[in-house]
């Protein structure tokens, strides 16, 4: 089972997310609606992939990112960051900060499958 | 593995979301511009209308509504600039800004009603792209007087710093309380998300930071969260928020410099910021489609007819001689326990007066503009709590009391000041719970009263000094023409539909007091909630009834030579009969038999019901058509008296009862045995 966290101040944009990575088998998720519950939750349970929206009150995605890289069980967390910036200054600053992919809004459901399946650990379904 | 799903089912979702972020950049930008002509800067309202923006923008692409993405995306564009410097919006870009917010509510209204929304207009588009970035004051508060933690200090905003320079002329003092999240917290219940909902009912939260810290007993993930507050309450008030000992709470003192420059000024304590700074933290809330609710509850009555049956067989078997003491303990029981589910759904339902009052100023600001009046507006109460369909109800009622007041009731600035009045007029909402049934709304105005001979003479009636008199007249249907409007100062537009809302809808009252010259109050009592239904009506032993259409099954003529008598049961219930229908034997009840209302007439008419999917026919005497009523709970009816769902009122003033058939027939003996069904 690979466990996922989903991070988005909008509770439908995680539901969308959620409902895109179930098509994964061996998943499953916990949301997290800012930046410092997800912090707090990365603190407490280990988890495999995080899903990160940059865009948040209080702590943003890229302070998120930050703290990851900073802490030494979490260095090696694969983090996919998903936002509505999707020009390519933000896609290298976003890279530099430490993120493992980068995927602008909209996607498609297949556009974040494939993203996040070649970044599991190859404890997920192979993608048959 | 399963399909990937397709993002256009996320809609409703979708809209639901939306309209709230809609709600929340009007309000900001409201409070924006009311800073605005204070010549203050409002940084924090900058940045939550700028994050709503975003988030609708990235929504809306994903669900693909590319008008309110362009829009979205050039107002976005604009705000980014002054949300990452700090920076004044200028006053004139408010009024863009929130127009271009009009543009996209609109588009979500579309969409709600089905509708496929429109591309913006070019004029629109033009205004948008001419905004400019012009770069203003920005705050520049001296930080080095704050003693924090420098790491802490470099990651505050410049609007954060002047809010803790402020605090100490304010009475407040400046705390830094520090949470380590650990299993242990999170078993007790504190986590980062509760830490702070507590916090923010005993301070006003600057800033919260995570930082890395060596992992300890006390903080195993490595984890401490740097809380920096504002707060007059008690370190030991502060601490038990925080699920901390007193001694770990650090004050942070501050020393402002003597020439804080006027920019620098945030005013901390801004209360329609702090009113909707809790939005996004309303943790734990579940959106549901009311469909789904009113799902649960036909579930819920379909669990009381399977109770009235097993309470039945219950009596029945005690009549038998058999011992149900236990038996009968576990039907009370249950039926106390539906009772509760109801209250529990009922409950749900309920949404906040404060989301219909929220959405008066950005109109009131609109009227404002539109009529050249001056109105300050005071909105008091919006604690209490409606049902969903009675607050969709009330909201156009308002909506017409308040768009009278301001467009005519009260004056404009020169007349006010003619009569002695203050320039600017005042118009008053307030909302309280009467009980916890009723609902007590006033909406009121200073403005030049009702004038009641223009009244009466345009009704062709004497003219009255009684209020009550006064508010028929303005409601009879048809006098609400727009010269009536002026002669009557506004007061004529509207008001039957007012009228037919609030009492004949709803069920509640209206009641007015106007002084001529001096103002006007309009009083509205509204039950807080209400359950509607399409139900027919007919008449049965003289009486008025009404039954829900979606229990009804068919209604037919009853032909007499189709229907065969049965044998009396001997068990003192109604005498039953079979009606043949379509060569299908269907037991029928005479309802003025249930009521013992019965007259020996034969009724002609047959309501058919399905009791445990076989049909049952109630006669009665006459059907009088089909219509929407509200059905006013009576008691818990639905649990003490089978049959009644609660009390009605038809146009006529007077109580109708609505019969639930289906629990009805549940109430008496039908033939059991197929050789007298075949008959």
């Amino acid at each position: 089972m690979s466990a996922i966290l989903v991070v988005d101040d909008s509770k439908v944009m995680r539901d969308m997310v959620v409902a895109c990575l179930r098509a994964i088998t061996g998943t499953s998720f916990v949301q997290a609606s800012s930046g410092l519950e997800a912090i707090e939750r990365l603190s407490l349970a280990p988890f495999d992939l995080m899903v990160l929206d940059l865009n948040m009150p209080d702590v943003n995605g890229v302070e998120v990112l930050e703290f990851v890289r900073s802490q030494d069980r979490l260095r090696a967390l694969p983090v996919l960051v998903v936002t509505t910036r999707g020009d390519d200054g933000s896609r290298e600053r976003v890279l530099e900060a430490g993120a493992t992919g980068f995927l602008a809004k909209p996607f498609t459901p297949d556009a974040i499958i494939a993203e996040v399946r070649a970044m599991l650990p190859g404890g997920a379904d192979s993608g048959a | 593995m399963t399909a990937p799903p397709d993002l256009r089912d996320f809609l409703s979702a979708y809209l639901v979301e939306a309209e709230e972020h809609v709600t929340l950049a009007n309000a900001e930008l409201l409070a924006l511009e009311s800073a605005q002509r204070n010549g203050e800067n409002h940084p924090r309202a900058v940045r939550s209308i700028f994050r709503s923006l975003h988030t609708l923008k990235g929504l809306s692409a994903m669900v693909g509504v590319e008008p309110v993405v362009s829009i979205a995306h050039r107002l976005e564009a604009f705000l980014r600039r002054f949300e990452r410097s700090g920076t004044m919006v200028p006053l004139a870009a408010t009024d863009t800004l929130l127009k271009g917010v009009q543009a996209i509510a609109q588009r979500i209204a579309a969409l709600g009603r089905g509708e496929s929304p429109s591309a913006p207009s070019p004029e629109l588009l033009r205004e948008l792209d001419a905004l400019e970035w012009s770069p203003g004051a920005a705050a520049e508060p001296a930080a080095a007087t704050i003693e924090l933690d420098p790491a802490l200090l470099e990651k505050l905003a410049p609007f954060e710093l002047a809010q803790l320079l402020k605090a100490s002329g304010d009475g407040q003092r400046a705390v830094l309380a520090e949470f380590f999240p650990s299993p242990a917290k999170t078993a007790q219940g504190f986590s980062i998300n509760s830490v702070r909902e507590r916090l923010a009912k005993v301070a006003e939260i600057v800033r919260v930071i995570p930082r890395s810290v060596p992992a300890t007993e006390e903080a195993p993930g490595g984890l401490a969260f740097a809380l920096i507050l504002l707060t007059s309450a008690s370190d030991e008030v502060v601490a038990e928020a925080a699920g901390v000992s007193p001694e770990r709470l650090q004050t942070v003192r501050s020393a402002a410099p003597l020439d804080v420059p006027a920019e620098a000024s945030f005013d901390g304590a801004l209360p329609v910021e702090d009113e909707f700074d809790g939005v996004g933290l309303r943790r734990g809330i579940v959106r549901v489609d009311v469909n789904r609710l009113d799902e649960a509850m036909e579930g819920l009555s379909a669990l009381i007819v399977t109770r009235f049956r097993l309470a039945r067989s219950v009596a029945d078997l005690a009549a038998r001689g058999v011992n149900t003491r236990e038996l009968s303990e576990v039907v009370a029981d249950n039926a106390r326990q539906l009772r509760d589910l109801r209250a529990a759904i009922v409950r749900v339902r309920m949404v906040p007066v404060s989301d219909l009052l929220d959405r008066i100023p950005l109109l009131v600001r609109g009227l404002q503009r539109a009529t050249h009046r001056r109105v300050r507006i005071e909105v008091e109460g919006g604690g209490a709590e409606l049902d969903k369909s009675v607050s969709e109800r009330l909201f156009p009622v308002i909506v017409h009391l308040v768009r009278n007041a301001v467009d005519h009731a009260i004056e404009s600035p020169e007349e006010r000041v003619k009569r002695g009045k203050p320039e600017e007029g005042l118009l008053r909402i307030s909302c309280t719970a009467r009980s916890n049934t009723r609902l007590e709304l006033t909406v009121s105005d200073d403005g030049r009263g009702i004038d009641r001979k223009a009244v009466a003479r345009k009704a062709g009636r004497p003219a009255t000094a009684d209020d009550a008199a006064l508010l028929d007249l303005l409601c009879i249907p048809g006098l609400s023409t727009r010269d009536v409007a002026t002669v009557t100062s506004g007061r004529g537009m509207g008001m039957e539909i007012v009228k037919r809302i609030v009492v004949d809808e709803l069920g509640g009252e209206l009641a007015l007091r106007t002084e001529f010259g001096a103002g006007t109050t309009f009083t509205l009592r509204v039950p807080l909630t209400i359950s509607i239904v399409d139900a027919f009506a007919f008449e049965c032993a003289g009486q008025r009834f009404v039954v829900p259409v979606a229990m009804v099954d068919e209604i037919v003529e009853v032909d007499r030579t189709q229907v065969v008598p049965v044998p009396e049961s001997g068990d003192g219930g109604p005498e039953v009969a079979i009606l043949l229908r379509r060569g299908q034997a269907v037991p029928m009840v005479k309802l003025a038999a249930i009521f013992r209302m019965d007259t020996g007439v034969p009724a002609p008419k047959a309501i058919i019901v399905r009791r445990g999917g076989a049909p049952v026919a109630f006669a009665v005497d006459r059907m009088l058509g089909q219509q929407e009523v509200v059905i006013r709970p009576m008691n818990d009816v639905l649990i003490r008296a089978p049959g009644v769902s609660g009390a009605t009122d038809l146009g006529d003033g007077r109580p109708t009862l609505v019969l639930d058939l289906v629990a009805l027939s549940t109430t008496f003996n039908l033939p059991t045995r197929p050789a007298e069904l075949r008959a």
